[in-house]
């Protein structure tokens, strides 16, 4: 399985993404979520399942001068799922692919400010 | 994907990207590079050559025993020199002035959160360790930056320092991720305090990040 998630959905239908450059993420059909299936960059596979909401981001960095510059480098991937006020974080640093995990109350300031539209 | 697009204003600091998209030049981050200088009759505005390292250094800032000095120019180095003639160097116009349109970072779609801008010792973005971003203490930059994606900067503004993850630059005012396509502004400049003991040739790196779905 090369995508980078595969999402089956309540009716048991599937969605898969793409890549890190196009996720696909924004094409998720308008359904309940069963499970995501979220791979990682040594292979494996993040289930997240069991969520009302989910979030997907990739952040990356752009130098304006330097040895790397213009050059669009990807530095994280983000999974999240939100339920009963708490949002749980898979931050994955795709450098060095350690993974952070976090759990923010639903009213933090990080999760406010997220473009609300991604949630799934 | 969404993609960044970054850009100078060559031409007059007063109008929009978006409405006057001639003002601006888009800068080839793989060729182009920003030189900052005091300037003199060789590095200036319009060379027709690419400035050479003793030139830049014949031009550098002097450091001021008893008043601080914001570096003068910003120049942008054109490596394909096809705009306007054929010239190497554009001057920033607005650079360190009330000027609001100056620097653009053009986001072609939405993002997730709010891009900033952030400025590092090298491309590993892990330190501030170089004198003119505070020899690790981030408030101490000599690098100031405000946004100006809404509003002028007031006159003598005084900036944000830029430093690190702890001293960045929101780009949107603080106002969030964009929820479509959108161009960005800001203003920055370079202020060395008053008799700072260690001269010195730095470069610094400016990186801007942002998220994407």
């Amino acid at each position: 399985m090369d995508n980078l998630f595969v999402i089956v959905f309540k009716d048991d239908s599937i969605f898969e993404g793409g890549n890190y450059q196009q996720t696909k993420w924004k094409e998720i059909p308008d359904k309940q979520i069963r499970s995501i299936f979220y791979r990682i960059p040594n292979g494996d596979h993040l289930i997240l399942s069991g969520y009302d909401k989910y979030y997907h981001m990739i952040e990356v960095c752009e130098d304006l001068n330097g040895e790397r510059k213009g050059e669009v480098r990807l530095d994280f991937s983000y999974i999240m799922g939100k339920k009963d006020g708490y949002v749980r974080i898979y931050k994955i640093n795709l450098q060095n692919n350690n993974i952070e995990i976090k759990e923010l109350e639903e009213n933090d300031d990080f999760i406010k400010k997220l473009n609300s539209k991604f949630w799934k | 994907m969404t993609n960044m697009d970054f850009l100078i204003n060559y031409v007059n600091p007063e109008v929009k990207y978006e409405t006057t998209p001639a003002d601006y030049i888009s800068v080839d981050l793989v060729h182009d590079y920003l030189i900052w200088t005091k300037g003199d009759a060789i590095v200036k505005d319009l060379m027709t050559h690419e400035p050479t390292s003793s030139e830049l250094n014949a031009a550098a800032t002097v450091i001021d025993e008893s008043l601080a000095v914001i570096v003068a120019l910003c120049l942008l180095m054109d490596y394909s020199h096809d705009i306007g003639g054929a010239y190497y160097t554009h001057k920033v116009l607005g650079m360190g002035e009330n000027k609001q349109y100056v620097y653009c970072f053009s986001f072609d779609d939405d993002t997730a959160t709010e891009p900033q801008l952030e400025a590092w010792d090298s491309a590993l973005h892990t330190t501030i360790l170089k004198n003119v971003l505070g020899l690790g203490t981030a408030i101490d930059s000599m690098v100031k930056a405000v946004c100006t994606t809404n509003t002028l900067p007031g006159s003598d503004w005084a900036g944000a320092p830029l430093a690190g993850a702890s001293n960045v630059l929101l780009l949107n005012d603080g106002n969030g991720a964009l929820v479509s396509a959108a161009d960005l502004y800001s203003n920055l400049k370079i202020k060395i305090p008053a008799a700072y003991a260690t001269p010195a040739v730095e470069t610094f790196i400016l990186t801007v990040r942002y998220t994407y779905a």
